[in-house]
């Protein structure tokens, strides 16, 4: 029997609603400091188990096609939705057959995970900050919105989260090549990531060279700048004032994954979990803390006060079959970390927190153009974690103004992402297509088979501009009582569009693409094809663009109660004791994969939500009631 | 009429050896497959053995063809002198792109609708990856230097390592006054 039914009706200090990247912050920093925290997890924890992962690992190995859920067992209790998920319409266009259902105008590409871990199972391990400015850009840049916060504000928090993960990286390059202001003396936990041969070749080629910005009428400096990462390395004796740090290795498996042994497969599964994952510091979590699965909440529950009073959930046991029963359990404060869209359908389905009407609302990602070609010679690709560096002059300034920054990432898995390599190279040398009922090609075979797909694989390089979307109040989740998944829950509707801010960034990339395949003396072979399910074309060019997995804007943070779901601490402006924690809250993600800005800001959280607990604890004050009885509702001490 | 031997007997023998392995295909056999998987892939009779998948990849073969649709192909492999250029009957071409593509990726193709038709396939026509471990040991990897993604990782560092025949690079040719580069990076 689920272990979700044995809390039925108890009362906790916290409820976390998630078990992902910041649930598991939330709850480790709470449970330590003395909180009794009940974490309520959708999915399944069959990997915490080291067998659970080699069973992930085995799924992984035998999808056909390696996406980022690939490894994860499906559960129609709680859906995830899948990259795989949006199609070519019949005339042009989209479909969307899988969880998210979509009506927008363009196919919004990302996924997420819904099992203990979260999305974190899959992540890439980047783990670059946000850039001072960022945190303004409707102020500084027209477009978007603020933050009620700057990077000043989360820079502890940066710091700590930089050790909660792990990250690996070269302070110093950071500061120097992008500008990004550390705390004095300041150095990662651990050493960088060395970076790839590819990125040496594009130092070796580009570096100190300079691109045009067509758009802006900008010239931009190219350096290949190596990236921070959550993943082990070599630490850094220097760590902590000298403190140094230990590598957390995997979970469920001692001193194992203490360091990156170049898998090449991060997204979607790192195998000695040498990447970090919440799994990692549940293992760390105190007694306090209570994990259970299967346990999928229906409902935050709103007292007559307007404070939060607990949460429903439906129990079920087994995720190919959902039967459910309903619960419910307490808590003085609850924490929603169930991700920006779940977040959001969650409030959405409770008729909660959204006085302002933008929950749901300014739903956003970092839309992905790939660009791609072959290099003179041999640049050694599918090998290290995905992305070891990056062009980041793309990322700031007034071209800003003008059109979305983006952040130039080097891919190091080749044409992976762009065409499915290896597979598609080898069918397409074996004439094999796409369809069973085209016509086959000539094959090659034998040596010339096995030189040729050397010769060519080993050349494959990829660029993935990831842009800054704005937030707009139009891009939205929704719900619709038509669509439901298998426990009854509303499924999640998306409306999704890219702004012609956006599509000027993309423009303005294209061309920067073209001048860099050209420095390189590469062979470009990019091309748009009206059968991807993301295709569109703007002022007569076309464009195709993927998901990054970086779901971001449902519960937007801001400094006013009537614009805003929450404020700057993520708590809502509507109940007091309602957090919605997670990429949800920010206004803006600016260029930066947003994973450490997210636990920063959960970190950040946690010390107010322990303020508002020991708020809670003190002797009840007693006053004289005042006659009119004005006193905020939301004020009244339980 | 009775055994004397409950019926269940052999069900819950069998049910207590669930992944008892299908019994292994003559060595005659898989050595016949390997010898003209040869010409196929370019892979020599050791590597291909050493990848530990011929009577994997033999049996899966004969399953979705059929005993006969194999033996045809193997003569008609033989009677062109092993040269897989110079077959000329659609379903053996087929036939000789699938086995080579299951060499390389691990993963069994469609055939064409016409070969599937013709060979009254009982399967569905559709790819999939004969095991786990296949996947891992697909040859498309070695063709580049490299490794399948996810499995049999080169260490910490590798990857910075030039591919044959390239030279070494410093990890970035930073600006002049650029920080010096920490230790523990490149291998």
């Amino acid at each position: 029997m689920s272990p979700a039914r044995e809390v039925d009706g108890h009362r906790y200090d916290v409820i976390v609603v998630g078990a992902g990247p910041a649930g598991t912050l939330v709850a480790k920093r709470l449970g330590d400091q003395g909180w009794r925290v009940l974490v309520l997890e959708a999915g399944t924890r069959t990997l915490d188990t080291w067998p659970g992962h080699l069973d992930a690992m085995n799924t992984f190995y035998s999808s056909l096609i390696k996406v980022p859920n690939s490894p994860y067992r499906a559960n129609t209790a709680a859906p995830s939705p899948n990259v795989l998920d949006t199609v070519p319409g019949k005339d042009g266009g989209y479909r969307a057959v899988g969880y998210l259902v979509q009506n927008g105008a363009l196919p919004y590409g990302t996924d997420y995970v819904r099992a203990d871990g979260g999305t974190f199972l899959h992540w890439l391990g980047l783990t670059p900050r946000m850039l001072p400015e960022d945190f303004k850009v409707r102020t500084d840049y027209g477009y978007g919105r603020d933050w009620p916060l700057g990077y000043d504000d989360l820079q502890p928090y940066y710091c700590e989260a930089e050790r909660e993960i792990g990250v690996a990286g070269d302070a110093a390059e950071q500061a120097e090549a992008i500008g990004l202001p550390f705390p004095e003396g300041y150095v990662f936990p651990m050493h960088e990531i060395p970076s790839s041969y590819v990125d040496r070749v594009m130092a070796r080629e580009l570096n100190g060279k300079s691109v045009t910005d067509p758009v802006a009428g900008r010239q931009v400096p190219l350096r290949v700048v190596n990236t921070p990462h959550g993943r082990n390395s070599t630490p850094n004796p220097d760590y902590d004032h000298g403190r140094g740090y230990r590598p957390v290795g995997a979970a469920g498996l001692p001193n194992y994954g203490e360091r990156c042994v170049g898998n090449a497969s991060c997204t979607p599964i790192c195998p000695v979990q040498a990447k970090y994952n919440p799994l990692k510091t549940q293992a760390r979590w105190s007694p306090k803390v209570t994990l259970v699965d299967r346990a999928v909440v229906s409902r935050v529950l709103v007292g007559e006060n307007g404070r939060v009073t607990g949460v429903e959930y439906q129990a079920y046991d087994d995720p190919a079959a959902p039967v459910a029963t309903t619960h419910t359990v307490e808590a003085r404060i609850v924490v929603l970390a169930a991700h920006a869209i779940e977040n959001a359908r969650l409030l959405l389905a409770s008729e909660a927190a959204n006085s302002s009407d933008q929950v749901g609302r300014n739903l956003m990602d970092h839309p992905v153009m790939l660009t791609w070609g072959l290099m003179p010679g041999q640049v050694g690709p599918f090998r290290g974690p995905g992305s070891t560096s990056a062009f980041e002059n793309f990322r700031k300034g007034d071209s800003r103004k003008k059109h979305a920054p983006w952040r130039l990432v080097i891919a190091n898995w080749g044409w992976t992402w762009t065409a499915g390599s290896p597979g598609s190279d080898v069918a397409a040398k074996l004439g094999i297509p796409a369809s069973a009922t085209d016509p086959r090609g000539d094959a090659v075979y034998g040596q010339r088979l096995r030189e040729e797909l050397g010769h060519d694989i080993g050349r494959q390089i990829a660029f993935q501009f990831e842009l800054e979307q704005d937030a707009e109040s139009r891009n939205q989740v929704t719900l619709d009582p038509k669509y439901r998944d298998g426990l009854g829950n509303c499924r999640p509707v998306l409306t999704y569009d890219l702004s012609d801010h956006v599509k000027e960034g993309m423009r303005a990339a294209t061309d920067v693409s073209h001048q860099i395949f050209g420095l390189l003396g590469a062979d470009e072979r990019t091309a748009y094809s009206p059968d991807t399910p993301s295709y569109f074309r703007y002022r007569d060019e076309p464009f195709t663009f993927f998901g990054a997995g970086h779901g971001a804007g449902t519960h937007v943070m801001g400094d006013n109660a009537r614009t805003s779901v929450v404020d700057q601490w993520q708590r809502s402006w509507d109940h007091a004791n309602l957090y919605l924690v997670g990429c949800g809250s920010m206004p803006s993600m600016g260029t930066a994969n947003p994973s450490l800005t997210m636990a920063a800001l959960a970190l950040r959280s946690v010390d107010q939500i322990h303020r508002d607990l020991m708020d809670l604890h003190r002797p009840l004050v007693v006053r004289p009631v005042p006659l009119g009885g004005d006193t905020h509702p939301t004020e009244v001490r339980p | 009429m009775t055994t004397g031997v409950p019926l269940t007997a052999s069900v819950l023998a069998d049910a207590a050896t669930p992944d008892l392995p299908p019994p292994a295909p003559p060595a005659e056999d898989v050595d016949r497959f390997v010898a003209l998987s040869v010409p196929l892939t370019g892979f020599d009779t050791f590597e291909l053995y050493g990848t530990g998948m011929a009577e994997c990849y033999l049996r899966a073969t004969v399953e979705q063809l059929g005993e006969q649709a194999y033996r045809q192909f193997q003569g008609a492999l033989a009677a062109v002198g092993l040269d897989p250029a110079q077959l000329t009957d659609p379903v053996d071409r087929d036939i000789a792109r699938a086995v080579t593509h299951l060499w390389y990726l691990g993963i069994w193709p469609p055939l064409s609708a016409d070969v599937h038709a013709e060979l009254r396939r009982q399967m569905a026509n559709t790819a999939f990856t004969v095991a786990p471990e296949a996947y891992v040991q697909g040859l498309v990897w070695q063709t580049f230097h490299g490794h399948p993604q996810g499995a049999k990782a080169p260490g910490f560092g590798t990857w910075a390592v030039p591919p044959p025949g390239e030279p070494e690079l410093p990890p970035s040719a930073a600006p002049s006054g650029g920080p010096g580069h920490q230790p523990g990076g490149a291998a």
